[in-house]
């Protein structure tokens, strides 16, 4: 049993990392990731909101009626969001400026909704959380390991230190959106790995994770209830 | 009763084959590229020597790097990334750290090329992303037009001193400085990428293309013709859009790559002309003073549609005059 | 409208050895394996039982069918079995098998044909047991037995296009006056106003002779062919002599056409002339292990062995070619017997055969820019790596005629057209 808590915290950090393995919310991930710090807060953030919601929504599983559980997912999420975004305004602003539209749109963000989806609303609060401290690990990582590289690769810092200016000519391209991209799919690629490809194999359901899997006929045929 | 010859070797038709083998192609691509280096190497001096022997020894590396960590059969004996390396340092201008050639080898062939399964595969002509990728990603170093001393010499004997300000003529004309002559940007005596600089020498080396088969004169003429026609069109002087910047290494080298230019003689026709439009028009309206290779990287990326709208027509009656 | 004047084609080099080299006849062989199947049609059924005695030109099968040709006897001794076993085109057929006793003796029932009708010239054409003589082995009866008006030009192949072999070259200099009448009684018969010969430009000498020969007959016309692989394809050479399109599904005749071969029309001109019926061929024997290359006479029936013993080997075959390089079928085993569609037997070291590396495809359209029937092969390849049945119908696959021109071409040394043959059965498969 504590064994199984355990996994369900630790599954989303390598083994069902919410960017690299399901493949969620890599718009924002790819946009932010330029700067380290950023990465780390954005990743901060997602954390809280979706540690937050996942709590919530698990909470309210039986009040929230089934037809109209996702304007009610959102308007969870929305009020976590506005919290975060708030304390970002009152005591990193310069994080909130760099970070802009990206904030609000963590309300819908597809690793939030997709886990309220998929985990919170079938399981208790407890799991849940670990649910969302896990996942929202995942994405902090993620996250923080890309800006990293980028930031080092295509500006010769790391969270504004410099470290190779002087000695090597900074790869500009890399805090582009190629770069982005280039560091994306090489991260898959190494989490594939280091997983080796078990976990593509095991999430056949994975669009479960989807938002819109609710709707969608294919995950009904299959029964969704094993996620 | 005679010998019995039995266990023959049994195959399916036709039991002879074409001498031109890929192989065979690509070595005869590097023979027409040895002109225009020649030429570089007499205004640039030695370094662009070995320019092109780092960027080809490393892309042969990174590929053989790269199919032995993917496990796959060997594929330097191709001769394509040869090609794709010595293209690579004709892109890339004379005085540009080792280093960062190195990382355009790199993108071209491991991240362009490899990753996308290898030759025949990749959707973009490799050597074309590596430069393009260094060109924004090393702006600097990338648009340092730096005089070599060699370079001084081979052009001070001939031009005028207007012409070394250390820039392309693209950007001196760009800038509305003073270009160089029409023969001196023929012959190559001019400032420019590391291979692009001398039209006579690739013109040498097209031709001999042409003459061995390996590349139908299609993608060059409609490209070469287009860009002549839209000079004239926007009152500039052809025959220094046609020999100034890439266009003449694009043309003939770069988006006449089988692999990433349509099929059929109409479609490289339409890829040629739309190669021309582009260029022309980054040279007239965007910022940048050349835009070739971006040209080319467009019309790669329409290569399958352009296959799609071009096929060839079926040996069968025309509708209704079916006897 | 769209299609050019002229098909396209891959140039091969034509390494004709034994050009210009006369028609050498074989001694008999001890023993002749004489298939009941030698053209395609119905099988025939043997009409002789073992241990009977046999001459030269005697009817030794026969089928009853409308697409068939009577088989002959091709020596004179005893029937000593009747065998079922594979024969060179890879199926189990019978073989009559006819020890030789040497003397060659004509049956003497062998007279010339008293024609007077169209009923009798087809009937004649079938008991000559001729078969198209290019390759494909289709029985001539077949492509005679039509209404006089429904085909207005014959069409008579002297391209050959494929590389080594002469043997059509060497009938048409040795008996150009045969051809001549043989294409006349054609055309009189079938009531066939005009005829155009084809010959590609390689063979100066056989136009030239045609051209002396026919001193001006405004009915025949001798058209020169480019050096062009495959001129001498049914579908192209009536494209190019007469500007006719033979689509997928039509067959000559949909277009007013008759396709004959030069030695079709020879053999059939001496039938005519003696009664004789098909018992031999001649056919050119080439490739580089071969001591002595030459176009030789052989009865129908001789085991390849024999004739290569014949014209001698410098070293061990690894490939023997029933026909030319471009089209030919690879056999495994040197015991088959030869048939009446065989124009050649090459044969070849190992290091000629030895199969070449498949590399990737680098889309350089080589392919493409030779196939005489449009396609797009290398674009077929790839969808019949897929199995996408619609995508390899939209590519009209089913329009090849497998002149191979495409993996000739290929520097990838992808074996294209084995790719389009399997995609078009899986077309075909599809269609049921």
């Amino acid at each position: 049993m504590k064994n199984n808590k355990l996994k369900i915290l630790t599954n989303g950090i390598i083994r069902e990392n919410p960017v690299l393995v399901l493949v969620l919310g890599t718009c924002p991930t790819l946009a932010i990731s330029t700067q380290a710090i950023n990465g780390l807060g954005m990743g901060i953030s997602v954390l809280v909101v979706l540690t937050c919601s996942n709590i919530m929504i698990s909470a309210l599983k039986r009040i929230i009626p089934d037809t109209v559980r996702i304007p009610c997912y959102i308007v969870v999420i929305a009020t976590f969001v506005t919290m975060v975004q708030l304390v970002l305004k009152a005591f990193v602003p310069a994080l909130d400026k760099a970070l802009g539209v990206y904030i609000p749109l963590i309300v819908v963000n597809c690793i939030i909704l997709g886990r309220a989806e998929a985990f919170a609303s079938k399981n208790s609060v407890v799991d849940s959380m670990l649910d969302g401290i896990g996942m929202g690990l995942g994405y902090m990582l993620t996250a923080t390991v890309m800006a990293c590289i980028r930031e080092l690769l295509g500006n010769g810092t790391i969270f504004g230190k410099v470290i190779t200016a002087g000695t090597i000519t900074p790869f500009t391209i890399m805090i582009m959106a190629p770069g982005g991209f280039f560091v994306f799919g090489v991260l898959i690629a190494v989490v594939n790995k280091l997983t080796k490809g078990k976990v593509a194999e095991k999430c056949q359901n994975k669009c479960l994770g989807c938002p819109g899997a609710a709707f969608c006929s294919e995950v009904q045929k299959e029964g969704g209830e094993e996620a | 009763m005679a010998d019995r010859h039995t266990d023959l070797i049994v195959a399916s038709a036709p039991h002879v084959v074409a001498p031109a083998d890929t192989a065979r192609i690509m070595r005869d691509v590097v023979i027409a590229l040895i002109p225009a280096l020649a030429v570089s190497t007499y205004v640039f001096g030695a370094r662009a020597l070995l320019l092109t022997a780092v960027c080809a020894v490393f892309s042969v590396f990174f590929e053989w790097v790269t199919r032995k960590i993917l496990k796959r059969s060997n594929t330097i004996g191709d001769w394509s990334a040869v090609v794709t390396g010595v293209i690579l340092a004709f892109n890339l201008p004379v005085g540009i750290p080792l280093w960062m050639a190195v990382i355009g080898c790199f993108i071209a062939i491991v991240v362009v090329k490899q990753l996308f399964g290898g030759l025949g595969q990749n959707f973009a002509n490799p050597a074309i992303v590596g430069r393009i990728a260094l060109f924004i990603g090393f702006a600097g170093p990338m648009a340092n037009w730096a005089i070599t001393p060699r370079m001084s010499q081979a052009i001070l004997s001939v031009a005028e001193q207007d012409a070394i300000t250390g820039a392309t003529p693209l950007a001196i004309s760009a800038a509305g400085g003073t270009v160089p002559t029409n023969l001196e940007m023929f012959l190559g005596l001019i400032n420019g990428s590391m291979g692009e600089i001398s039209a006579a020498a690739l013109l040498l080396g097209g031709i001999y293309l042409i003459v061995r088969k390996v590349i139908s004169p299609a993608i060059p003429v409609a490209f070469l013709g287009t860009v002549a026609v839209l000079s004239l069109v926007f009152g500039l002087d052809p025959i220094f859009q046609l020999c100034a910047g890439g266009v003449m290494l694009g043309a003939i080298f770069m988006a006449t790559d089988y692999v990433t230019s349509p099929i059929t003689t109409p479609g490289r026709i339409i890829f040629g002309i739309g190669c021309g439009i582009f260029t022309m028009l980054i040279r007239v309206y965007a910022s940048y003073p050349e835009g070739v290779s971006f040209a080319i990287l467009l019309m790669n990326i329409l290569t399958p549609h352009i296959d799609r709208l071009t096929r060839r027509k079926v040996f069968k009656p025309a509708e209704g005059g079916a006897k | 409208m769209g299609l050019s004047r002229h098909l396209k084609g891959v140039h091969v080099k034509h390494s004709k050895n034994t050009a210009g080299m006369p028609i050498i006849p074989m001694p008999v062989p001890e023993r002749v394996y004489i298939p009941m199947v030698q053209h395609i049609g119905a099988p025939c059924t043997p009409v002789v039982k073992v241990g009977d005695t046999v001459k030269v030109g005697q009817l030794i099968g026969n089928s009853d069918q409308r697409i068939s040709a009577p088989v002959h006897s091709s020596v004179s001794g005893t029937v000593e079995a009747i065998t079922q076993g594979m024969t060179q085109y890879g199926r189990v057929d019978t073989s009559v098998v006819i020890k030789s006793d040497g003397k060659q003796e004509l049956l003497d029932t062998v007279l010339p044909p008293e024609i007077n009708s169209l009923e009798d010239f087809v009937k004649a054409v079938r008991n000559s047991g001729i078969v198209g003589l290019g390759g494909a082995g289709f029985p001539m009866s077949g492509k005679v037995n039509i209404k006089p008006g429904e085909v207005d030009v014959l069409v008579i192949n002297g391209a050959e296009c494929e590389p080594y072999i002469t043997v059509d070259h060497a009938v048409m200099l040795s008996y150009t006056q045969d051809i001549i009448d043989g294409i006349r009684a054609v055309m009189k018969w079938l009531e066939i106003p005009q005829c155009h010969i084809g010959i590609e430009s390689n063979k100066p000498d056989a136009i030239a002779r045609f051209n002396e020969l026919l001193a001006g007959d405004p009915a025949i016309k001798v058209h020169t062919l480019r050096q062009i692989y495959p001129q001498g394809a049914e579908r192209v050479i009536i494209y190019e002599t007469t500007g006719r399109i033979v689509s997928y599904g039509m067959i000559p005749w949909n277009v007013g056409c008759i396709v004959m071969n030069v030695t079709s029309v020879m053999k059939l001109q001496h039938f005519l002339r003696t009664g004789l019926p098909m018992v031999s061929r001649c056919m050119t024997v080439d490739g580089n292990v071969v001591l002595h290359p030459q176009n030789v006479d052989v009865p129908i029936g001789t085991p390849i062995s024999d004739v290569l013993e014949f014209c001698g080997l410098k070293e061990e075959p690894k490939k023997i070619l029933l026909g030319g390089p471009m089209m030919g079928r690879a056999v495994p085993r040197d015991d088959f017997a030869i048939v009446k569609a065989n124009n050649a037997i090459l044969c070849f070291n190992e290091a000629f055969a030895q199969q070449r590396k498949e590399t990737a495809c680098i889309n350089c359209g080589r392919c493409v820019a030779g196939c005489p029937m449009g396609l797009m092969p290398a674009k077929i390849s790839r969808a019949f790596k897929d199995k996408d049945i619609e995508a390899l119908k939209e590519l009209n696959v089913l329009y090849c005629m497998d002149c191979g021109s495409c993996s000739y071409s290929c520097p990838a040394r992808k074996q294209l057209n084995f790719e389009i043959k399997q995609a078009k059965a899986l077309v075909m498969e599809a269609k049921k």
